[in-house]
């Protein structure tokens, strides 16, 4: 996978710990941006390329849990690497369960955060992968006309033609007719990846 | 008193007497072989008497004129050689007797009261002698004691500066936690450094520039970790420590870098107002931080009942006069009760479940030994402020 464009945020109060970090991902060819507070990371304009976030735990004002809390509340799905200086059980286990990619306590191996952040970084390309796919999904799906969805939903749902064209009223013909345009439209292979695009992008009748 | 023994005495009488007849014997001869060129014949005589009562005292002097009245009688006056006195020499002899007696008398008496005045001398000499020995003995019994009360106030001392270092392991205990993120921090940060520098030289071509910097930053990180070692260290230091010239405002800083860690996990927000020019202060720097660092410590469990936004911790310096400094340590926490204030610096006195109430009586007295105070009052809003007066350099008493 190449990191090329990746960014990682460092949040963390130490100035020599920020430093440090981001000499470490340049060697590996990372961008890097740095914070000093999680009220400044909130500030910020985060740029749309796969990204995640190397954090503290324990930072003056808003924690690195809390801020994990707010990015999660949300909705902004970026994974986390949260360092910390003496990490006890509790909170790692509530920042994994929170849904960090890993926590690593202070001193860790530098491969070591390497590793967490390349998962992580991997799990946030995955995700903005789908999504792109969901709203290109999401434009196709937009551009049927009503009849066609309403097709699209009952054959998502498994209605043979006939049944379909029974519940809207229509002849098995102009059903087909329909369905012909939508699998078109929505680039489907198959009926099963009708099925697939109908259901990620949660179409159904009922 | 000295008592002269028998034969001593005895052999002085003989002696006095004889000396007495003796003289009488001379003034008798002299008298007899010079007697045509004396003008007044009983001269020697009462010379003799004078001498006699003069040696022997009175009974002497009594036994040389009644042997002079002799004497004279049977050597000088008609009939010569013979103890017979004519009726109109009968004055001039009884005139004689009686003069020669009253001389022996006064004699006498000047001599009993020189014996008199001897005997007053010896017992006043002894008497001194005496006293003297006494206060030599009293005197030295008060050494004995101003060296045990010495000794006594030395290990008061070495005990309460002993307790004083307790308190302090003790408050290092209680921030062993902030203590070791504090050190792991940097530590953290050397192999961090070290282990980028490693990378960078592993690129190629090696990145000398970027390596470089990273092994800056890791001597950076060392020099910072030994800092924390240092700080700590230094106030637990054991033994002798003295008295120089401490800036109270480096001194305070320190205890806020010492206790980072501890506020910033407490959410503490600190404050600091320190005055211009604030003159420094002859002390010992351990003890002060001492006291600095029980204010804080105090403060920060003072204010963990109430809620994170609201704990504020304000320290602030000032010259209340021209000879005194002051440290004004002021919290938002529970606050002191009107009991609480009254009984805050006894022994044992504590609030705290933890604590052994030392740590605030400890300070008073340093700051009493530095001739200054603490005081506690309760604020007007919440919480408590407590108050370190101490002469400065210039208003040093001591």
């Amino acid at each position: 996978m190449s990191l090329g464009d990746s960014t990682v945020f460092v949040v963390d109060d130490d100035p020599s710990v920020r430093r440090a970090l981001c000499s470490l991902f340049r060697s590996v060819g990372l961008r890097c941006e740095l914070f000093e507070s999680a009220k400044e990371f909130l500030k910020h304009k985060r740029p749309e390329v796969s990204s995640c976030i190397v954090l503290n735990v324990r930072l003056p004002g808003l924690s690195g849990l809390e801020l994990q809390r707010q990015l999660a509340d949300a909705g902004g799905e970026i994974p986390i690497v949260f360092i910390t200086g003496h990490g006890d059980i509790p909170m790692s286990v509530h920042a994994m369960k929170a849904g960090a990619v890993d926590f690593l306590t202070k001193p860790f191996r530098d491969q070591q955060l390497l590793d967490a952040i390349q998962a992580a970084i991997a799990r946030d390309a995955t995700r903005r992968e789908q999504r792109a796919r969901t709203s290109a999904l999401h434009q196709r799906y937009a551009s049927l006309t009503l009849r066609e969805r309403q097709v699209l939903g009952l054959v998502a749902d498994g209605l043979p033609n006939k049944q379909v064209a029974d519940r809207l009223g229509t002849s098995e013909i102009t059903v087909k007719i329909h369905r012909g345009h939508l699998m078109r439209k929505m680039e489907a292979e198959s009926l099963a990846d009708l099925v697939r695009m109908a259901d990620r992008i949660r179409v159904r009748h009922t | 008193m000295w008592q002269p023994d028998l034969s001593q005495t005895l052999w002085r009488g003989f002696v006095v007497y004889l000396s007495a007849v003796l003289a009488v014997a001379t003034a008798a001869g002299a008298t007899f072989a010079f007697g045509p060129a004396l003008t007044h014949t009983p001269t020697l005589f009462f010379c003799a008497v004078v001498f006699s009562s003069w040696i022997g005292g009175v009974w002497p002097g009594i036994l040389a004129s009644v042997l002079s009245a002799l004497a004279l009688d049977y050597c000088f006056i008609a009939p010569i050689f013979a103890l017979g006195i004519r009726l109109e020499e009968a004055p001039d002899m009884i005139v004689f007797v009686l003069s020669a007696l009253f001389i022996s008398g006064l004699s006498g008496a000047q001599q009993r009261a020189e014996a008199l005045l001897r005997q007053a001398r010896n017992e006043l000499e002894t008497k001194v002698a005496q006293r003297t020995t006494e206060l030599v003995r009293t005197n030295g019994q008060l050494w004995t004691e101003i060296a045990e009360r010495k000794r006594a106030e030395e290990s008061l001392i070495r005990a309460q500066a002993e307790i004083a270092r307790v308190m302090r392991v003790m408050a290092m205990g209680e921030l062993a936690a902030s203590i070791a993120h504090e050190l792991n921090q940097p530590l953290a940060g050397v192999v961090l450094n070290a282990n980028v520098a490693l990378r960078w030289l592993a690129v190629q071509p090696p990145n000398l520039a970027e390596a470089r910097e990273a092994l800056e930053c890791a001597i950076q990180d060392g020099t910072r970790a030994s800092e924390v070692l240092q700080r700590v260290r230094g106030f637990l230091t054991k033994g002798e420590r003295v008295k120089e010239c401490v800036n109270l405002h480096e001194l305070l800083r320190e205890i806020i870098a010492l206790t980072q860690g501890e506020l910033s996990r407490n959410k503490v927000m600190l404050r600091t107002e320190f005055t211009d020019d604030l003159p420094e202060v002859v002390a010992d720097r351990i003890q002060l931080q001492q006291i600095m660092l029980n204010l804080v410590m105090n403060a920060i469990e003072a204010m963990s009942t109430v809620p994170p936004g609201c704990r504020l911790l304000c320290i602030r310096t000032a010259q209340p006069g021209p000879g005194t400094v002051q440290v004004i340590v002021r919290d938002s926490g529970v606050g002191l009760t009107p009991e609480q204030q009254a009984r805050i610096f006894d022994s044992f006195y504590t609030t705290k479940s933890s604590g052994i109430g030392m740590g605030l009586r400890i300070s008073c007295l340093i700051a009493n030994a530095h001739g200054g105070e603490l005081s506690a009052t309760a604020n007007k809003g919440c919480g408590a402020t407590f108050q370190l007066t101490l002469p400065n350099k210039h208003g040093q008493r001591m």
